[in-house]
């Protein structure tokens, strides 16, 4: 039996070329004939669909209130996606006011009901639509039929459930979707997860503990950033448990959401961390340190100029020129410090805050020190360079090829 | 020699023939790949990724080299797009016009001192300025490098973001550009590490202040032509790749790449040719000898327009360089091919750009010549000729209206009759002569690159500031 090559050979290219011209031929016609229709019916599609808006948007108020029984659009499929996109469009724009009229009128039109039973019952594309419109209302009657959805099986419904019980805000959503991490565990990118926690959990951050006592592996460090970003001073004790903990990113979070605690505790908490072996963890604890608002974070700030990490001493120096404190004393310690990075960051900070003037007037202001020493000191701000001990700052150098402009 | 001859025509014709197969696989990938984007897109509003808490920062990378007419306008535009966390970075690299002027006058740009580690190569910089007006805005003034490259690279170093988009100074973005190219990253952080976006043709429309205010085709041929080379290279080609997660080029001009991995690998290398193709393959290189899970898409929505060249002259010097640039990069990497490690980059796409794209213009070339001398000699059967011609041209126009159509049912940014009309005529009228001649700059790029002759020579632009492109 011969093989296809030499079938292919015997036939020959001229033979096949006249079947292919033929075919080619055909396909041009029909992509162009396609491109036509498709052209025409969506002319007319948008044309009727124009004025049926221009339609319900000229008797609107009357729509909204039922002065228009539902069932003259309710029926037609047509009129009722028309209706439901101007309402959940009007309903993302809307004030507190607006939008309870306009939830009212999704449930007494019954538009929540068909969704909530679609995205129960179809599968596929229809359910997403379902589900992202569920999403859109933000009415709690929704929050069932999404959790459903995140049990489906295919990434795009459960990410559109997901976002739908994010847009929700609330803890009773997050409940859903921490049940539900629960049983299957991260079947979901992070960073959709971590957004729609954030949203959720914002009122009651304390559902989290637990779960983040609980969790394993990947999914703890992204219940911790959760954690992170909605903690609230009323979780300070129960945060306090994480502070040792071993994975850096909970640590990371326990120093982000010591922000919102002025205690000594939290300042113990943030002293320890911004001396972290890891770099976001310092980081956060220095930016944490400068939300504080208290000179007593003055010289951890302070030390952070000096750490190995260019973004550590970026926001140490952000946070010392944040304080709203005076600022030639912090100068003379930023100094005292005999960092050149350090200083350099400090003084990039001033430039970038418009608080250079203001600096080197408070010290042409100072009574305490003698002209030679103001001299001195206005000579480091305006230069950003050490006068002294420069060979001593050079060893602190934390990378090699680091430049300074 | 008539069996030469014999072998060489149907050498022409089996490539022909495969390359257009390759394209109509690619075109169907395609269709389908789009239609599930239009599916996802409905379960992402982008005003919610725009509210999320979690959005990565951005820091938005623009050289800017000799671009006084339209600096303003390009600046403002990128201050004006739309995502939650951005930083915009304009390198002005040497120019020696009035463009950091301009910058200075219309930002209130202040000199700052930062701290700037040079992880990746670049000249000399002159000064770092901040905007007064707008935090967000950082102006990097540096001697020129000679190259876009070493101008992106300043900016990396500068970059405070754990991602950066590259942009091109001179295009435009469409304002929620950046949510739409970010979507595959928010989706899946951990894998995804650059996303390109599609480039489409602004000649011919309408800018008012550095936005877009209505899309129209060009008026001229030669531009048409290039509209329906772009959306055949982005719609069907980058789209097709990507799902394979096989996508080696993300253009210059719009891409997004993770900032600590372009660092890694020592951000974009200054003496390549094809800047924006040597990084993505030295991106593949460095993910696959990692043995990271990775994922390079291509995201066909996030529109960035960008102005192409009017006349003959300059769209023949800019496929030169980059028929130039694939040579280089090609050769550069030339160990990847049919290795284990490097998986399908080196086992599919590499030897795909060898055969179909690089060695494209000597095939061709040779082919057309073999072709006439057979005719000369009376060995070529002129039934055959005339049906190979007619065949390619038919084939080949399936693969134009293939690529107007999937712009048809998925982005549909042509709304005018009479713009479509046009396109349509030009997918048969851009296969003769133009397709001789675009295969011909092809060589002379390959020519100048054996010869070593790699100096870049502006192309002719018209600028943003004109109310009508084109």
């Amino acid at each position: 039996m011969p093989s296809i090559f030499e079938k292919l050979y015997r036939v020959g290219p001229a033979s096949l070329l006249l079947k292919a011209i033929v075919v080619a031929i055909i396909l041009d016609a029909l992509l162009l004939v396609f491109i036509l229709l498709r052209r025409t019916y969506r002319k007319w599609y948008f044309k009727k669909r124009d004025a049926r808006v221009y339609e319900f948007r000229q008797g609107w108020n009357a729509l909204i209130s039922g002065e228009i029984p539902f069932d003259t659009w309710r029926g037609n499929a047509f009129d009722r996606r028309i209706v439901e996109e101007i309402a959940l469009d009007a309903l993302e724009a809307a004030g507190p006011e607006e939008s309870a009229r306009l939830l009212k009128f999704l449930r007494n039109s019954g538009l929540i009901e068909k969704r909530i039973f679609e995205a129960r019952h179809h599968t596929g594309w229809r359910r997403m639509r379902a589900l992202v419109a569920l999403g859109r209302t933000r009415a709690p009657e929704g929050i069932h039929a999404l959790a459903e959805g995140l049990r489906d099986s295919d990434l795009q419904t459960r990410l559109a459930a997901l976002r739908g019980l994010g847009r929700t805000a609330s803890p009773k959503a997050a409940e859903e979707i921490l049940g539900w991490l629960g049983e299957a565990g991260l079947a979901v990118p992070d960073l959709p997860l971590q957004s729609a926690l954030v949203q959720c959990s914002a009122e009651r951050p304390q559902l989290l503990i637990p779960f983040v006592s609980n969790a394993k592996g990947p999914l703890r460090e992204v219940l911790g950033r959760v954690l992170g970003e909605v903690a609230t001073p009323s979780l300070g004790l129960d945060l306090l448990q994480f502070a040792g903990d071993d994975l850096d990113e909970l640590r990371a979070s326990v120093a982000r959401a010591m922000s919102q605690s002025n205690s000594e505790l939290a300042r113990n908490v943030l002293t320890d961390l911004s001396q972290d072996r890891v770099w976001f963890v310092r980081l956060r604890a220095i930016v944490s340190l400068g939300k504080q608002s208290d000179a007593r974070v003055i010289p951890l700030l302070v030390r952070g100029l000096s750490d190995a990490n260019r973004l550590v001493r970026l926001r140490a120096a952000e946070a010392l020129v944040g304080l709203r404190t005076e600022m030639l004393p912090i100068f003379e310690q930023v100094v005292a410090l005999q960092d050149r990075y350090g200083l350099h960051a400090y003084v990039t900070a001033l430039e970038n805050a418009g608080l250079k003037e203001k600096l080197e007037f408070e010290l042409q202001a100072d009574t305490r020190m003698s002209q030679l020493q103001k001299d001195d000191l206005s000579g480091v701000l305006e230069t950003g360079a050490l006068r002294t001990v420069e060979m001593a700052a050079m060893e602190t150098v934390p990378k090699s090829g680091a430049g300074l402009l | 020699m008539t069996r030469f001859l014999e072998i060489s025509n149907h050498t022409l014709f089996w490539y022909y023939t495969a390359s257009n197969i390759a394209y109509l696989i690619m075109l169907l990938v395609a269709l389908k790949t789009s239609a599930a984007h239009s599916r996802k897109l409905q379960s992402h509003r982008l005003n919610w990724i725009k509210e999320t808490p979690m959005a990565p920062p951005i820091t938005v990378i623009a050289p800017a080299h000799n671009e006084e007419g339209s600096i303003r306008v390009a600046v403002r535009s990128l201050l004006e797009l739309d995502y939650p966390q951005l930083e915009i970075i304009v390198v002005n690299d040497g120019s020696e016009d009035r463009t950091f002027e301009e910058m200075r006058e219309e930002f209130q740009l202040r000199m700052i001192r930062a701290v700037y580690v040079a992880e990746a190569k670049s000249a000399n910089v002159r000064g770092l300025y901040r905007s007064d007006l707008d935090s967000r805005l950082l102006v990097i003034d540096k001697k020129s490098g000679g190259s876009k490259a070493d101008a992106v690279n300043a900016g990396l170093n500068a970059a405070t973001s754990p991602y950066v988009c590259i942009v091109d100074a001179d295009s435009i973005l469409e304002r929620d550009g950046l949510l739409r190219i970010m979507l595959p990253i928010l989706d899946d952080p951990k894998r995804v590490v650059a996303v390109g976006g599609i480039i489409r043709v602004l000649n011919g429309s309408e800018i008012v202040t550095g936005h877009l205010r209505r899309v129209r085709l060009p008026r001229k041929g030669i531009e048409i032509i290039q509209v329906i080379e772009y959306l055949r290279a982005f719609l069907i080609g980058r789209e097709a790749w990507s799902q394979g997660n096989m996508l080696t080029i993300i253009s210059g001009a719009f891409g997004v790449f993770r900032t600590d991995l372009v660092r890694a690998v020592g951000g974009y290398r200054q003496s390549a040719i094809g800047e924006d193709f040597d990084l993505v393959a030295r991106l593949h290189r460095h993910l696959r000898q990692q043995g990271v899970e990775y994922r390079i898409p291509f995201v066909p929505d996030p529109m960035c327009w960008t102005e192409v060249p009017s006349d003959l002259k300059s769209l023949g010097r800019q496929r030169a360089r980059w028929q130039k640039g694939l040579l280089d990069v090609l050769w550069q990497n030339r160990d990847m091919l049919f290795k284990r490690r490097y998986g399908r980059i080196g086992w599919l796409a590499l030897p795909y750009l060898w055969v179909f794209e690089l060695m494209a213009p000597i095939i061709e070339i040779g082919g057309i010549a073999t072709i006439f001398l057979a005719i000369c000699m009376g060995s070529l059967s002129r039934e055959f000729f005339l049906q190979f011609l007619i065949f390619g041209y038919a084939f080949a126009t399936v693969i134009s209206i293939g690529s107007v159509l999937q712009e048809e049912i998925t982005y549909k940014r042509y709304n005018d009759w009479q713009d479509v009309v046009r396109l349509v005529s030009y997918c048969f009228l851009e296969h003769f002569p133009y397709r001789q001649m675009h295969m011909f700059w092809r060589l002379q790029g390959l020519s100048q690159y054996l010869r070593g002759d790699n100096t870049w020579k502006p192309l002719k632009r018209k600028g943003l500031e004109s109310a009508r492109v084109g």
